[in-house]
Order: C-alpha cells, then sequence, then structure tokens
C-alpha cells in the first residue's frame, strides 16, 4: 500500500489535540482568519467537528483584543463571544473560563487558540509565554499549510504556462533541421541547434522543479 | 488515417497539422473547443484522437471520459498531448482509460514513432 503523507489538516488537528492534552483541557480550538477578516475553525479538538462546522466568528469584544491587540485573553464571560459561545455551550458553566491566545505570524496576528474551560480560580496570565509559544506552533504549521497549497495549486500551472510557448519554438525549430523545409546552411543549422539546446535545456529545469515539488 | 487533434493552440495546431499530414500520411481535423470532440467523434469515427488536457468548454480528462463511456467511440485511440505533465494529471488520464500521453513540448521529427509505439499492442500506426 501506497505511504501517503499526512495532510496538512491532520496535523494541525493533531497539534490541537496535543495542546489539549498538555493543558488538561477539554476543548482546544485553532480559529484562523480567512481574506474576509472573520474567524473560522481551522482545526478543533474534544468538540464534534460537525459542531463546528458553519462556526464563523466576526473578531468583537474579547476576541478583537486578542486577534487585534495581540493579547492573551482570560475569558470568563461566555456570552460575550456570539457564535463561539454557542460553539462551547455544552461546556462553560459559571465558574469556568476560556483562554484566548494569538496565533502570531512574523508580521501579524494569524488567528486564535482557544483553551479551556478552565476554572476561574486558576491563574494562566503568568504562563503568558507558554500560551504564545502554543500559538506560534499553530502559526508556523498553517503558514507551511498555505505555502504548501499555493504550491499545488501553482506547479502545475507554471508547467503548462513555460510548456506551452516551448512547444511551438522547438516544434517550429525541429522541422526546420529536421530538413522538413529543405536543408539549411550551415551556419543556420549551428544557430537553430543553439536555439534547440536552450529549450532542451528549459525543459530540464522544468522537470527538475516539478520532481522537487514530487520527490519519488 | 483520420486522425483528430483536440488543441487549443493556434501555433501548436500548424506544427501538428503539418507533422502529422507530411510525416504521418494522415487526414487532420481539429478542433480548438473542447465540447466539440465528442460530437466529431460520434459523427466521423477517427483512427486515432490527440488531446490536450486544458479546453476551452471541456477539458480533455471529461472528453475521454465521455468517449470511453460511449461504445460507439470507446475503441477509437486516445492519446493526451498536453503541457500538464504533473505525475497525478499522468496517472488521472491513464486511469480514465487513455492509450497513452506524450508532454510538450515534443520533437516533431520523432513525434510520428512516438505515437506508433504507443500504438503498437493495437496493431495499428502511423505513416503506412
Amino acid at each position: 500500500m501506497e505511504n501517503t503523507p499526512p495532510s496538512f489538516d491532520s496535523i494541525l488537528n493533531a497539534t490541537v489535540g496535543m495542546l489539549r492534552t498538555t493543558w488538561k483541557t477539554q476543548v482546544c480550538l485553532f480559529l484562523q482568519a480567512d481574506d474576509g477578516g472573520l474567524l473560522r475553525v481551522r482545526a478543533a479538538d474534544g468538540i464534534p467537528f460537525d459542531q463546528l462546522s458553519s462556526l464563523s466568528v466576526a473578531p468583537e469584544g474579547p476576541l478583537a483584543r486578542c486577534f487585534s491587540r495581540n493579547e492573551v485573553i482570560e475569558l470568563d464571560d461566555s456570552a460575550s463571544t456570539g457564535a463561539l459561545a454557542a460553539c462551547l455551550k455544552p461546556h462553560p458553566t459559571k465558574d469556568e473560563k476560556f483562554i484566548l491566545a494569538p496565533v502570531s505570524g512574523e508580521t501579524r496576528v494569524l488567528g486564535i487558540l482557544v483553551l479551556g474551560p478552565f476554572s476561574k480560580k486558576e491563574k494562566h496570565l503568568p504562563q503568558e509565554a507558554e500560551l504564545r509559544s502554543a500559538g506560534a506552533l499553530c502559526a508556523v504549521l498553517s503558514a507551511h499549510c498555505r505555502l504548501y497549497q499555493w504550491m499545488a495549486n501553482f506547479m502545475p500551472q507554471l508547467n503548462q504556462d513555460l510548456r506551452t510557448p516551448l512547444t511551438a519554438v522547438q516544434g517550429s525549430i525541429g522541422m526546420v533541421l529536421g530538413g522538413m523545409f529543405g536543408q539549411v546552411g550551415s551556419d543556420v543549422k549551428e544557430m537553430l541547434e543553439m536555439a534547440q539546446k536552450g529549450c532542451e535545456r528549459t525543459v530540464r529545469a522544468i522537470e527538475e522543479y516539478i520532481n522537487t515539488q514530487n520527490p519519488k | 488515417m483520420k486522425v483528430l487533434v483536440a488543441e487549443d493552440d493556434p501555433d501548436i495546431q500548424v506544427i501538428l497539422k503539418m507533422v502529422l499530414t507530411r510525416l504521418g500520411k494522415c487526414d487532420v481535423s481539429i478542433t480548438f473547443q473542447g465540447d466539440q470532440v465528442f460530437p466529431m467523434a460520434k459523427a466521423d469515427p477517427p483512427g486515432l484522437i490527440l488531446l490536450d488536457v486544458m479546453l476551452p468548454e471541456m477539458s480533455g480528462f471529461d472528453i475521454c471520459k465521455a468517449l470511453k463511456a460511449d461504445p460507439e467511440t470507446r475503441s477509437i485511440p486516445v492519446i493526451f498531448l498536453t503541457a500538464r505533465s504533473m505525475p497525478a494529471e499522468i496517472q488521472e488520464a491513464m486511469a480514465l482509460g487513455a492509450n497513452g500521453y506524450l508532454a510538450k513540448p515534443f520533437d516533431p521529427m520523432t513525434l510520428i514513432s512516438q505515437i506508433n509505439e504507443i500504438l503498437m499492442p493495437l496493431g495499428i500506426s502511423l505513416g503506412a
């Protein structure tokens, strides 16, 4: 059987699962900001995914503070989180709170890590560095995921866009060199052979790029 | 032999027509639109179809699927001649029942022999 590598989705889900275990919580969510600024569930552990599939969270209130100001927040007012509260409803009680940790990329906050519920008596802000590290782990994986998806779309297109014009160039040269239009002078032949070698080098370069992306 | 070529690049159309006519001694029909291929093949079945993958209106993969699903066109050999040559794309084409897959750019002087190599198990060849 072919040994296929795990998808980035499964890696991210395994990561939030690991964070949930490390922090001994019922739920760990990674909410990632999409291009429209909404926070959507990118990975989750502790809640069935069908409960989360339609969840999107406008960054308002405590989420905005975490997302826009890059702050770690102790969230003890579940009502203020809107859709997120509805999603987490089975879990929080009056005496519980959630922790929101920013998932920070190099230049901006990419999303929010939600961990909980914790007892309100527990103090987590002293552990801010550890919470930020957990967020950073998700950020690195998320960046890899985006790069991988971009490459997966970009490489076939690049392959096609370079090979198509090369076909016309190499085909025309090949027909002339092959004598389909009569014999050519030795100077012309030498020049066309140089052009043909240039095409062949370009094709080899394209193949090397593709093989780099698809190692055997 | 009648060959139906589905290719949307006008320069490559010229090259293919010249190679197939002069070197392959074929009677060549060319269309640049994907959705024309299946009706053309039904109306006047060719001995071979050369298919690009990226075509307007209908992809080469969908055309191949339609050809291989119809009893009247199933036996027409289909060879992909395309710049979409990522390993997954080649696998997909062959899984659809294509007889072969040739990547662009191609050498026009050896194209006929490459096609004949693919057609050899079927006992047919171009250029005869």
